[in-house]
Parts: C-alpha cells; structure tokens; sequence
C-alpha cells in the first residue's frame, strides 16, 4: 500500500486541478518573488563591491593614520608620500596594481554662480586598472597630465550646460590651510555608473592637483588592487607593516570591506531576507493548508473507505502530506524557474533606478543588474518544497484522526 | 587774611563746578559721535601696509604675510606674499569683495554668506579683513558708560545692527576714551550668543593717530583656533595709483 501512496497522491492532485492550480500559483508566486528579490540583492552586492573597488576605496586603500579622526575639516595636509609608498606595493606579491588619489571639496564658479562639488585629482594611466574609463567615456577625451583639464560626469555637463571646451574655476582650501583657486578646462564628458559620480564630480590630474592643492609630491589616499585569491584584510595588514618598516611611518591601512558600512549592511540585509522568505513562503502555504482542509472534508466518505479496507491513520497523513508536496515541488519549480527567467532578461537590460535615486548619495549605480544563480536558486526552491510541504502537514493529521465509522456516516 | 579767604572762595567756586560737569560732559560725548570718531581715526584718505596672520590651532601654526593698500571708508586691496598663498590678492571697493587667484582666469566675486568664510583658514573672514568704515549706516550705537581695560579708560558702547546684511548683529565695544582706539571688542548673534572676540595686544603711531599693531581674534566658533594679526608697517596717506582698486589692475 505504501508504495502505491505516492502514484495515488499524485492522481489526486489532478482530481480537482483547478484548486490544484491555485495552490501551486501562490507557492510559485512566493517562490519567484524569493528568486526575484536576492537575483536583486546579489546583483546590488556585486554592483556595489565593484563601484567601491573602482571609485572609492580599492581593495585595499591607506591612508595617514589621522586622516579620518579629522576628516570633517578636510585635513589635506595629511596626506601620504605616493612615491615613497608606490615601491613598496610594488614588490608585495599580492598586489595587482596600486594609485594615488586626492578626493577634496570645492566651489566651482560659474559667472556669478558657485556650486559645491567633489573633485578628485587622479593619474589617469594608474588608474586604467580601476576604472575602465574608455567604456564610460561619453565625449571628448581624458585629461592629460600638467593640463589644466578635467573630465566630469555627464548629468553634472546637462545640469550646469557645460560642453567640451568650456573652462570653470575652482575655489577650495589646500593642505597649507589656505584657499586657491584654478581654471580647468572640460575635456572629456563621461557616465559614472553612480548617480553621485555623475552629477557632482570633476577628474584631473593629479600632478595638477598636488600643484593646485599644495601637496606636491603627496597624495590623500593610496588605493590598491589585490591578485585573485588574495585575503583583502591580511595583505591590508602586510602592507601595513611593510611601509611602516621601510619607511617609519603609520599609516591607515583597511581592506575595503572593513570601511564600507553600507557593504556590510547590504550583507546583513540578505540574512534578514532569508527570514523573510519564510513569511512568503508560510503566505503562500495557506493556500495549500486551505486547499488540503478542504479536500479532505470533501474526501471524508472516501477516507472512511480507505480507513475501512484497512488503511492506518499515518498512511492517510502521508498521502495528502505527498499532495501537498507533490504541488509544492511544481509550485515552487515553476516559481523559480520564472524568476530565474526573469533575472536573467532583467541581467541583460537593467532595471532603470535613475529617477528614484536622484540625490541618494549611495554606492549602487542607478541601473541595476539582477543576477542568476543556480545553486541559490535550488536552494530557494528546496526552502520553499520543506516550508511548504511541512505546512500541509498541519491539516493532513486531521485525516489520520477521523474515525472510519464516523467518516462512513457520510457514505 | 581775610583777602586771602576771599581768593580761596573764588578759586574753590568753578573747581566745584568743574567737579558737577566733568562727568556729564563726559557722559555728553554721545555714543554715535564716539563711533564716528573711531572710524575716522581708523580711516586714511591713503595707507600701505605690510603685515602677517599668524593662526594657531589643531594642526599647528600657519603665517601668512600680506601687503595692504587702502584709500577712504570702502577701498582696500591685499596681496599675500607668503609661499603659500603668493599672489593672492583680494579686492574690495565699495559693495563688492573680488578674490584674484594666480591660477584662476576669472575673478571670484563673493557676495552674501560666503563673505563670512575664513580667510586661510584663519579666524578672520574676507568681511572682517575688509570692513568698511561706516558703522552708523548699519548699527545703532547705545554708550553702557566707562571701563577700564588694561589700565586704560574706555568707552563701553553696544551696536546693534540695523540692517540684516552685517555679519555681527551685536557688537561690544571698549573704545579709549583718549585716542579712541578700539582695544577690545565682542561680536555676538542677536540672541546673545558670542561668535567672535578681538583684543589689541600693541599699538603703533601713525599720521599722529595710535593704530593696533598687534590684534588677537578669536572665533569662537572653531575649537582650539585664535589668530594674531601683526602690522609690521604701516605708511600713512602715500600716493596711490587710483587704478590699483580697479578691477581691470587686480590681474596685474
């Protein structure tokens, strides 16, 4: 009899498809929004790991040890000897490339008017391993090394009616402590993945910069790209003492999971989803809890029957338990699958979060690219088979507790 | 004997008169006339002068020395010479403030709130540096009686501002009954609260007129930061170019 439970649970499901069906939809709607949202979240994790590596902080960035306990008055005079520094790197097995980088305030003027931007003073041949800037390259070309240029963000050029050519001067305070200004010359217009990037940030070169920033020689930050398979926070902590033996000095030096909270968050965030995959798939189980209820009043003469001719009550619970999951495993399978689809149409033509993310100052690009994963997506499909099916388990009891002479009452 | 009496009492007569009016004619002198006098002793048709800022805080001690022209109540031009900053120039004729930058094509016009910023990163800002002499246009002046400050007797007078384009709404200051130098001063929000203070440390003569060779300004809205301004020369009513506070010769 056993044997013959499973083929027989699966006839029933067909016995009234129509409710059948519904039970499936919800557990596969359940499951696809599940596949949908962490096709979602991964892909903002890996856009966000990238934008970070390339844009704000490396792998691994170092710093002068004060730097941050006096970020807030941008404090550029501490800064840290690139040259010195940039030979070290390059004798650590483990890094892959390495740049240097000043990030500071400014005013840029434009006749009577002024707006506050970022500016960031960069060696643009460094920086090819970073940022793939011929790709993000809209207009014009980059700027060169002892030219007053700059390239800036194509939403900041719309914005400000800036064009190729045009020149604008830039007022901030330099690591002396006092002010300065300079004239620059758009050169290049491009797309930064990032709306903050793209709306109020300026590129020019770094030997510029140190001139106009009095930091000749120096540099704010130093960021470095690590070999693959290299732990991030342990060459962090090598290069640490490598440049404190060979130069004498302390240095901030943090891999870049160490100094991206909202990374960290977004990581937090996903283990928080995955209990709230439970109350979507619990959601979506009540429907086939129902549905079983239902079937098995509907069935109580048959019960009584199958009860009669000998059948034990743990039988009975195991036959509408395979119901039950019989429909979860085609529910939820054609849920993921769906979601999978989706993810991996929506992988290919991004979901446009331009509008909505205007002026949230987030390390995301405003364009995001769901991702498709297999084994994840077994997963979700498994999580949601058990949720579900110990779910039905719930009303299949009852079946197992319904006297056979009571249930033949309603014969 | 007698005669000698009567000499006495004529004698003692306006020395008791002396003695009933000497404090209302001090307190005669009226607050606005206090105030016009101080800025007209502090006003030259012509100066040139040499100078530093020196401004001590969190990271240290930063000078800045500077060549300052000035010509009447609202014209003055400042060039700094220091490494830092050489070149630098700032410009302020009346109404405007103009910053010329040596790298920079085009001038800084800066207007409203950005004239209350620090100038190199000091505790005094582009309006401080190039105020005019005309504080009746835009305070009322209250005189609070008589102090001494540092041994020397001076005027307590509380301005209060009547237009909202000032950067101090409230201004205490102890002017020298004498010379009506302004030795100490408090600059405050009109709710009270202080933003900045300003002592003479040591004065100077010139053109026959005490000047503040050495002044401590403290913002007292940065931590830990305070600011020395020294005037190292100072050239009373020289012949000035009248183009050098034209805007066409701030590029010179």
């Amino acid at each position: 009899m056993t044997t013959k439970l499973p083929r027989l649970a699966f006839r029933n499901i067909f016995r009234n498809l129509r409710r059948s069906i519904l039970s499936a939809v919800a557990i596969s709607v359940s499951a696809l929004s599940i596949v949908m949202l962490f096709g979602l979240l991964d892909g903002m994790e890996i856009d966000m790991a990238n934008n970070l590596q390339s844009y704000y902080t490396g792998e691994v960035r170092i710093r002068n040890v004060d730097y941050e306990k006096y970020e807030r008055y941008n404090p550029l005079h501490l800064g840290v000897d690139w040259e010195a520094i940039a030979p070290i790197l390059m004798d650590n097995p483990s890094v892959e490339s390495a740049t240097a980088r000043i990030s500071f305030p400014a005013n840029m003027y434009i006749g009577e008017n002024s707006q506050v931007v970022m500016g960031v003073g960069a060696d643009f041949s460094t920086e090819e391993a970073f940022i793939d800037f011929p790709a993000i390259l809209k207009e014009g070309r980059l700027p060169e090394q002892g030219k007053n240029e700059m390239l800036i963000g194509s939403a900041m050029a719309r914005e400000l009616n800036l064009s190729i050519g045009d020149k604008v001067t830039m007022l901030t305070t330099t690591a002396a402590r006092g002010s300065n200004a300079i004239t620059l010359q758009v050169v290049g217009i491009a797309t930064f993945p990032v709306g903050s990037l793209n709306t109020n940030m300026f590129w020019a070169p770094l030997d510029r910069m140190q001139y106009f920033l009095r930091m000749e020689g120096l540099s704010q930050e130093i960021l470095v790209l690590l070999k693959d398979g290299a732990k991030e926070s342990l060459v962090a902590q090598e290069i640490h003492d490598e440049i404190s033996q060979s130069l004498g000095i302390e240095t901030d030096t943090r891999s870049w999971k160490d100094l991206n909270i909202m990374y960290s968050m977004l990581r937090i965030m996903k283990v928080a989803y995955y209990f709230v995959a439970i109350f979507f798939f619990l959601l979506g189980s009540t429907v086939i809890i129902n549905t079983t209820m239902m079937v098995i009043f509907e069935r109580m003469r048959e019960i009584g029957t199958l009860s009669a001719l000998g059948m034990q009550g743990s039988e009975l619970t195991k036959l509408f338990l395979l119901e039950g999951f019989f429909i979860s495993v085609i529910g939820s399978g054609v849920g993921v699958i769906i979601g999978m689809i989706g993810n991996y149409y929506l992988s290919k033509v991004g979901i446009n979060f331009t509008d909505a993310m205007s002026g949230i100052d987030l390390e995301v690009s405003s364009i995001f690219y769901p991702q498709v994963n297999i084994l994840k997506s077994f997963f979700i499909w498994l999580y949601a088979v058990v949720i579900s099916s110990l779910a039905t388990f719930i009303p299949s009891r009852r079946a197992s507790k319904i006297e056979p002479v009571e249930a033949l009452r309603y014969v | 004997m007698c005669k000698h009496d009567k000499s006495k009492k004529h004698l003692l007569f306006p020395l008791l008169l002396l003695l009933v009016f000497l404090p209302s004619n001090l307190s005669a002198v009226s607050a606005e006339e206090i105030i016009q006098k101080m800025d007209e002793l502090a006003t030259f048709e012509t100066s040139y002068s040499t100078g530093s800022i020196q401004t001590k805080d969190r990271f240290g001690t930063k000078t800045s020395t500077f060549n300052a022209w000035s010509q009447g109540e609202s014209d003055s031009l400042i060039e700094f010479t220091s490494t830092a900053e050489r070149g630098q120039k700032i410009l302020r004729t009346k109404g405007s403030l103009y910053l010329f930058y040596p790298d920079a094509e085009e001038l800084i016009r800066l207007q409203g709130a950005a004239l209350r910023q620090s100038m190199l990163g000091s505790d005094i800002s582009y309006e401080d540096m190039t105020e005019e002499k005309n504080t009746l246009d835009n305070y009322k002046a209250v005189l609070e009686g008589t102090e001494a400050f540092k041994d020397t007797m001076c005027y307590v007078i509380t301005l209060t501002a009547t237009t909202r384009s000032v950067a101090y709404p409230v201004q205490k200051l102890w002017i020298d009954t004498e010379n009506y130098l302004v030795w100490k001063a408090q600059y405050s929000t009109a709710q009270g609260r202080l933003l900045k203070e300003m002592e003479v440390l040591s004065t100077l003569e010139a053109g026959g007129r005490v000047i503040a060779s050495e002044t401590r300004i403290e913002d007292k809205m940065k931590r830990d930061s305070h600011t020395y301004m020294r005037l190292d020369s100072l050239e009373v009513n020289p012949v000035l170019d009248k183009k050098i506070f034209t805007l066409e010769n701030l590029t010179w």
